[in-house]
């Protein structure tokens, strides 16, 4: 991903401008989700002028999510934020849950401590979380600008980006360092040539309802008190789409959605909303979400291919974040995008800040970015998990296996009384069979995975 | 950019009111929250503000843009300043003010506008919607009123800074009414995009201080709410009945009532049947043969 | 048109009615553009189903009319359009489109 520093090919919508020599602005984040607004906040507090686009109405009006903030990675930033984050639920029950059109298993993990300060995983509403968070950078000295879609790079004399068009009359504005932190489409990172992998095939869909119920009643279904919340992640619940779903609880409203990949649902001719009336009337769901009223529907994409999507993360004058960058982690057992979205954001916006103290914005210093984020979880997670999306989104994980593990369960457990009971093992044999997992190909998966998760 | 600039000749006021564009109501209890998030300028002072700017810019007069309401009015006044109104007033009462008292605090604003020519509203508010307050504001001034206009004309000769607008009335009919003096005009919603703001103007007036001007006591009636019901959707618009019938075959056409009706009844069955019970019901209330 | 087991209780909600809860500030400009010439070629057409605001409708021409006014801006169409081109998306003009409040 080395990025030499020479003028690149303009894409259309790019207008060449001289180099300025006193830019509006030291850096313009472009969008003003968790990624940009943590940049945004790292720069505002080592005192750079720092501008904050946002095309919504306000930050996180655009952005729908599948479920959980983990919060670590704000501890650094906003100490004891636990105390003023717009959260609905503390995540204290954790379950993967294993499909087919009729059964189910589910590993059901519950602990007291993730209810407590520092927590671990939170539920909440994007349109409040990113906005609370996006107030900090304000807070910091950061100028949101709403209601302002970027449309365009500027770039200078040598082809390095100064600046970025905006859709409102006279909206040219200038900086010695653009953040393209805007969101899973990246219009700007395209543009300036850095993406080089947006397929349809690396991409997944997020369809998902939020559905009220009284608080009450959530406890009861879920088994929850007070602040406390559940997120199930599902597989095995897309019918011929390789894919997942998911469950989660709110203050007073359960969410529940699905995940596709693109090329899947392509072929299948399925709609996104069949596919979450499905999950919610399978067995094992509809008494979680039955009678719950619909409030909101609402879909999104999601960078799902990990390292092997990733742009190049940075160009003469700018750094991508957040999802533009595919700092989105879809590996099965472990699904997380806001916090992957502040830990780079955060990168991006201490090397901005090393650059402007440097005066240097060229690709060759921003190259730090990428030695950077590979000391963070941000990168080293994905170069650890670059096998695992593959891995979850094979047929045999998405069918064979929820099949192969739900009939041997079923057997184990099914008692045939007067026939006397058979073996594990041979119970083991006989689901492989019929689920047609050959033993070869579980091994295989077996060893992936350790090397993947391990 | 608190004050108005004060110039000697004609001037334009717009009022534009903070509402909760998509207030979050609770189907069952028809309880209301609000987030400051979500309000803003409903789509019929948009046009207000659009069309003043309009008007203010073929004759070369300054739009004022006004506002009563709490403190967080003000955004809406800065978006004004953004697009080109060349001064705002806010004049501070609490959310929610009834009509009169909201139409007392605008005529206290406009008083402090020299030259004061045209005022310019939305036809009604998004959270109230009676439309009074543009004729409670004429009344204030003791001008005339062009109410509930569609469109504004201003190809003719215009030396004079006169206009013609277009109304909308009952039935589908329009009226064309002439402006050439002192006037309080509302614009129906739609019927004109308000203009983007310019980026500079943006970040120019995101701060712009904006002093309140206090606001005047609320009206002392005899009569006073004593119990509000929860809000409940706007009502459905009928077609009138026929005009032929007697009144109260027409209140019984609306009503819907005494007329024989099956109540609804939900099958759940295979797709086969299920078209078969389509057809048998179609057949049942006379659609087929 | 694919049925599903309806558990009972349970009100699945018109499309019609699902997306009218959601908040669209509407803009007078399409950000979808769709060719429908390309469209006559194409024989997937998966921007029907695959978008998740039903927003293209096939019709007898052997093109696609579309609607913008309710759209998620997720890209999913432009992803899944097989006739390079057909599809253009952009983001619709600053402070309009979809806006969450509970997602």
């Amino acid at each position: 991903m080395s990025k030499p520093d020479r003028p690149q090919g303009a894409p259309a919508g790019t207008k060449r401008i001289p180099t300025p020599t006193e830019p509006d602005v030291d850096v313009i984040v472009v969008g003003a989700g968790p990624a940009g607004a943590a940049a945004a906040l790292v720069l505002a507090r080592a005192g750079r002028s720092v501008y904050l686009l946002e095309r919504g109405p306000f930050p996180g009006s655009k952005n729908m999510y599948g479920g959980v903030i983990y919060g670590r990675i704000l501890d650094t930033l906003i100490p004891r934020w636990w105390e003023e984050a717009p959260v609905q639920r503390w995540v204290t029950r954790r379950a993967t849950m294993v499909m087919t059109p009729t059964q189910a298993l589910t590993i059901d993990y519950r602990t007291a401590a993730w209810g407590e300060a520092p927590y671990n995983g939170a539920t909440a509403f994007r349109p409040d979380f990113d906005a609370w968070l996006a107030d900090h950078a304000v807070a910091a000295g950061a100028t949101l600008v709403p209601s302002t879609t970027a449309v365009g790079l500027l770039r200078g004399d040598r082809g390095q980006i100064v600046g970025v068009q905006t859709d409102r009359p006279d909206g040219d504005l200038t900086a010695r360092l653009v953040i393209a932190c805007d969101g899973v489409n990246s219009f700007l990172a395209k543009e300036a040539g850095l993406y080089h992998h947006p397929e349809a095939e690396h991409f997944t869909l997020g369809a998902k309802e939020v559905l009220a119920l009284p608080r009450d009643e959530i406890e009861k279904r879920f088994g929850l008190r007070g602040l406390e919340g559940a997120d199930f992640e599902i597989i095995g619940c897309t019918p011929g789409i390789a894919g997942g779903g998911f469950i989660y609880t709110n203050l007073e409203s359960v969410a529940v959605g699905v995940v596709l990949s693109l090329e899947d649902l392509k072929r299948s001719g399925k709609r996104p909303e069949e596919l979450i009336a499905g999950l919610k009337a399978h067995p094992a769901v509809a008494p979680l979400v039955e009678g719950a009223e619909l409030t909101e529907y609402s879909a999104h994409l999601i960078p799902e291919a990990g390292l092997h999507m990733m742009p190049e993360l940075y160009g003469p004058g700018m750094l991508v974040a957040g999802d533009a960058g595919a700092f989105c982690l879809a590996a099965g057992i472990w699904l997380e995008g806001v916090n992957f979205a502040i830990g780079s954001g955060k990168v991006a916006g201490e090397v901005a800040v090393q650059a402007l103290r440097a005066g240097d914005t060229s690709a060759t210093f921003l190259g730090r970015y990428q030695d950077a984020l590979t000391d963070t979880f941000a990168l080293a997670d994905h170069i650890k998990l670059q096998g695992a999306p593959a891995l979850v989104m094979s047929d045999n994980v998405q069918r064979r296996y929820p099949e192969l593990v739900c009939s041997l369960v079923e057997s184990l457990f099914t008692v045939t009384n007067p026939t006397p009971k058979k073996g594990a093992l041979r119970l083991a044999r006989e689901a492989a069979k019929g689920s047609g997992v050959r033993l070869r190909d579980l091994a295989r998966d077996g060893w992936a995975a350790l090397r993947s998760y391990g | 950019m608190a004050e108005p600039a004060g110039p000697a000749g004609p001037t334009i006021a717009v009022a534009l009111k903070w509402v909760d564009l998509r207030p979050d109501i609770d189907r069952v209890t028809g309880a209301t929250h609000h987030d400051v998030r979500f309000f803003g300028c409903s789509a019929a002072d948009q046009a207000a503000l659009e069309h003043a700017l309009r008007i203010g810019e073929r004759f070369g007069w300054p739009v004022v843009a006004v506002s009563a309401g709490p403190a967080e009015a003000d955004a809406v006044l800065r978006d004004a300043l953004a697009v080109g109104a060349s001064a705002a007033i806010r004049v501070d009462i609490e959310a929610g003010a009834r009509s009169q008292h909201s139409a007392a605090a605008l005529h206290d604003a406009l008083a402090t506008i020299d030259g004061l020519r045209l005022v310019c509203c939305g036809d009604w508010s998004l959270d109230r919607g009676s439309g009074s307050v543009p004729a409670f504001v004429a009344a204030h001034l003791g001008w005339g009123q062009a109410l509930g206009l569609v469109g504004v004309d201003l190809d003719g000769d215009a030396g004079d800074g006169a206009f013609t607008v277009t109304r909308r009335l009952d039935q589908g009919r329009r009226e064309v009414l002439r402006i050439d003096g002192p006037a309080v005009l509302s614009f129906e919603g739609g019927t004109a995009e308000l203009r983007r703001a310019p980026l500079a103007a943006v970040l120019r007036t995101r701060d712009a201080a904006i002093v309140p001007l206090a606001g005047p006591p609320a009206p002392h009636h005899r009569l006073r709410v004593v119990h509000r019901g929860p809000d409940r959707p706007r009502a459905r618009v009928l077609p009138p009945p026929d005009a032929s019938l007697s009144p109260r075959e027409r209140i019984l056409a609306l009503t819907g009532a005494l007329v024989e009706r099956t109540p609804p009844r939900t099958v759940v069955c295979e797709p086969d049947d299920a078209a078969d019970l389509i057809l048998d019901q179609l057949r049942a209330w006379g659609y087929l043969d | 048109m694919s049925v599903h087991p309806t558990p009972s209780g349970w009100s699945e909600v018109s499309f019609e009615d699902r997306m009218a809860l959601v908040d669209f500030r509407l803009s007078s400009r399409a950000h979808i553009t769709v060719d429908g010439d390309a469209c006559r070629g194409c024989t997937t057409k998966a921007c029907v189903t695959a978008c998740p605001a039903n927003l293209f409708v096939p019709v007898s021409d052997g093109s696609i009319v579309f609607n913008y006014e309710q759209c998620f801006e997720c890209g999913t169409c432009y992803l899944v359009c097989d006739e390079s081109g057909a599809i253009t998306w952009t983001y619709p003009d600053g402070g309009h489109g979809v806006v969450f409040h509970k997602s």
